[in-house]
């Protein structure tokens, strides 16, 4: 299609199609002008590109390999499974490749304090620790909820310097996160950059935070060439906001061979309607600066979301991912709490890996599709993040103590 | 011209300052907020700005925020109030009705309007319909709206937008063209009901848009008393309160309803004493 092979997205106006825009406050247009003024001015510059590549490779610890699932490919008896292991980047997950380069951009305006939202806390640890690296005040906004269900990740960022500000409005989970965290950046605009852990908010946010994780996929073109001498046939990735999906994905959207699957967070199921599951089961509105696929109910108020893993508990998506759902470059399908717990084990049993309760929902996709494709074809899944953070959470709901 | 600009008229003809309230719809619940409403305007406000609860209002302070929720917990809509304003304006009809909201309320709580995404034909129509006069929708910056700037102006529905410390020049003159009804300067940084730090600042601000603006400038957040209303009103065509106001209501547990009503009667009052 010609559409994809120009595929120039986000427009001057931040626009995926009719989704994205900046709908934001006054007071916010001017910081959002500044950001997107020093992104575009600094992103091709020599410089820029160097000190990133160093913090990539020295501080994360990249690139990330990739590993070829050999048991859990048997086991399942269909298409190779190979797996994107952004678990081993520093701080366990794909968020550490956004938050090093945000913290450049925020140190090129001169601002002195760094802000962030977390849902799981992956992105609050990866932004904590960016901010301890280069000295800078850092205050992480973290629903009540889900500091309930995410301790180890909350501890980890009172270590790292951080301060964790509980969040006690709304539904006390990611979305009010975001909403207080936008309340705290237009009261201290002037020395404060908000650090937006996914491709959501207003422009260029989804953008510029595609960008530093394309990375993602970047790498995985240049491993498959050299693994396979091709390119994999399907890539699956578990979508909240949807960063480490749009990392992996972007690099191969005008590669057309390649299938590009978004697996959102079931919950209960989607006929349940308690799920977090916008693409699927949601319509178009606006929320927390950009128009895309939310949940909310019939009178435009937002819906509380469900699901087992704080960081896919969000009732909206980032633009870019609505629009290609419309234009079905990439297909979106979700996997259930169960479903997700039920891949949390069986990879960690399998592989020795114990994947995050976000990513499990993208290997719940791949054992379900695995077995129905031929054993020379190739699955990769984005193994997001890692687990750790999760024991005390399934403990729980399996109804342990540790 | 518009109700609201001839009701800037007036007040300007009397040597006086606009007083313009913001009270959410449905907070304590839907009828006590007509009474409030009514008692407000019988106290002397000049515009009645009527907030449309949202889930997420990201731009207030704790006060607003939990009378959203208040307000939401009784399950306010929209339609419920554009019936209310309907309400009011035959009470009132020299009362010029502004409602105050989110953008995604505006565009998906309306059954006529399912599907758009957008503030069409239809949506305008009932917002006349019902007595609406002016749209202030705080996440709905100039970029967003140029053609909901025009389609309201077809309606003869003004769109009140906010100007802000950080805005630009360049920014102003773009603002200043696409507005109507009055400008709501937003006097700090920060959500509602936050704390004004620097007077000075502000008046200079508020005295050069003033200059090159062909309709009113008011100023809002962070008006809490008569004493800050009336440093303000110096300089501006007005002042807006609104957490104050939402300050004594939040208070209803503790209070009989007579004893909000008398107190808001006597805040609103005291205002418009101060900038007269």
């Amino acid at each position: 299609m010609k559409d994809k092979d120009n595929y120039s997205f986000p427009d001057s106006a931040g626009r995926f199609g009719e989704y994205g825009g900046k709908y934001v406050s006054e007071t916010l247009m001017a910081a959002l002008e500044q950001l997107e003024n020093t992104y575009e001015t600094l992103k091709d510059e020599e410089n820029f590109k160097k000190e990133i590549n160093e913090d990539l490779n020295n501080f994360v610890g990249r690139p990330s390999p990739l590993y070829f699932a050999k048991r859990w490919t048997e086991q399942l008896s269909g298409a190779q499974i190979y797996l994107k292991r952004e678990d081993l980047n520093h701080t366990g997950a794909h968020k550490i490749n956004n938050t090093v380069g945000q913290v450049l951009l925020a140190k090129h305006m001169g601002k002195k304090r760094i802000i962030a939202e977390t849902g799981a806390g992956q992105h609050g640890v990866a932004t904590a620790a960016v901010a301890a690296r280069h000295g800078l005040e850092c205050i992480i906004f973290m629903g009540e909820e889900d500091i309930e269900r995410q301790s180890p990740n909350v501890y980890r960022m009172k270590l790292l310097g951080a301060e964790v500000f509980p969040v006690t409005s709304g539904t006390k989970t990611l979305k009010d996160a975001m909403n207080e965290a936008m309340r705290d950046w237009v009261t201290n605009v002037d020395d404060t950059h908000y650090i937006i852990g996914s491709v959501a908010g207003p422009h260029p946010y989804p953008k510029i935070v595609r960008d530093f994780n394309s990375i993602v996929g970047v790498e995985l073109k240049e491993q498959s060439r050299n693994l396979f001498g091709r390119y994999p046939d399907k890539i699956i990735a578990c979508v909240g906001g949807g960063s480490n999906a749009m990392g992996i994905f972007y690099p191969f959207l005008k590669d057309n061979s390649v299938d590009l699957i978004g697996v959102e967070a079931g919950g209960s199921g989607i006929e349940s309607g308690e799920h977090a599951a916008p693409l699927s089961d949601g319509s178009i509105g606006v929320l927390h600066g950009m128009k895309t696929y939310l949940m909310q109910d019939k009178s435009g108020q937002i819906l509380s979301t469900k699901s087992v893993s704080a960081g896919l508990d969000y009732p909206g998506v980032g633009p870019e991912h609505s629009y290609l759902k419309d234009s079905g470059r990439v297909e979106y399908d979700s996997a259930t709490d169960e479903e997700a717990l039920d891949s949390f084990h069986e990879l960690t049993k399998t592989e020795g890996i114990m994947p995050a309760l976000e990513t499990a929902h993208a290997l719940a996709h791949a054992k379900k599709i695995a077995p129905k494709m031929s054993k020379d074809e190739i699955i990769v899944v984005n193994l997001s993040g890692r687990g750790d953070k999760d024991m005390a959470n399934v403990a729980k709901v399996e109804g342990l103590t540790l | 011209m518009s109700i609201i600009g001839s009701t800037f008229e007036q007040i300007k003809n009397n040597n006086s300052r606009a007083l313009v309230t913001y009270t959410v719809a449905g907070d304590p619940d839907l009828k006590e907020s007509e009474k409030i409403i009514e008692n407000i305007i019988s106290s002397g406000a000049d515009i009645i700005e009527i907030g449309v609860p949202f889930s997420d209002p990201m731009s207030e302070g704790p006060v607003i925020q939990l009378s959203h929720e208040r307000s939401l917990k009784n399950k306010t809509s929209l339609e419920e109030i554009l019936k209310l304003s309907k309400r009011l304006k035959k009470k009132f009809n020299k009362t010029p009705i502004v409602l105050m909201g989110y953008f995604n309320t505006f565009i998906n709580s309306l059954e006529i309007a399912k599907g758009n995404h957008d503030i069409n034909d239809d949506i305008c129509r009932e917002l006349k319909n019902h007595g609406v006069d002016g749209l202030i929708i705080v996440d709905l910056p100039f970029e967003e709206s140029e053609e909901i700037y025009n389609k309201l102006t077809e309606f003869d529905i003004d769109l009140i937008r906010l100007i802000s410390p950080t805005t630009n020049d360049l920014r102003i003159n773009e603002i200043l063209s696409n507005s109507s009804g009055f400008i709501y300067y937003v006097s700090l940084k920060g959500i509602t009901g936050a704390e004004i730090d620097s007077f000075n600042a502000l008046k200079e601000r508020v005295e050069s848009i003033k200059k090159s603006s062909r309709i009113p400038v008011v100023v809002g957040f962070g008006i809490k008393d008569k004493k800050t209303a009336k440093k303000m009103s110096v300089f501006s065509d007005g002042v807006v309160v609104g957490s104050a106001i939402v300050d004594i209501i939040s208070n209803k547990q503790d209070l009989h309803f007579q004893d909000i009503f008398s107190q808001i009667s006597k805040f609103v009052e005291g205002i418009k004493s101060s900038i007269q």
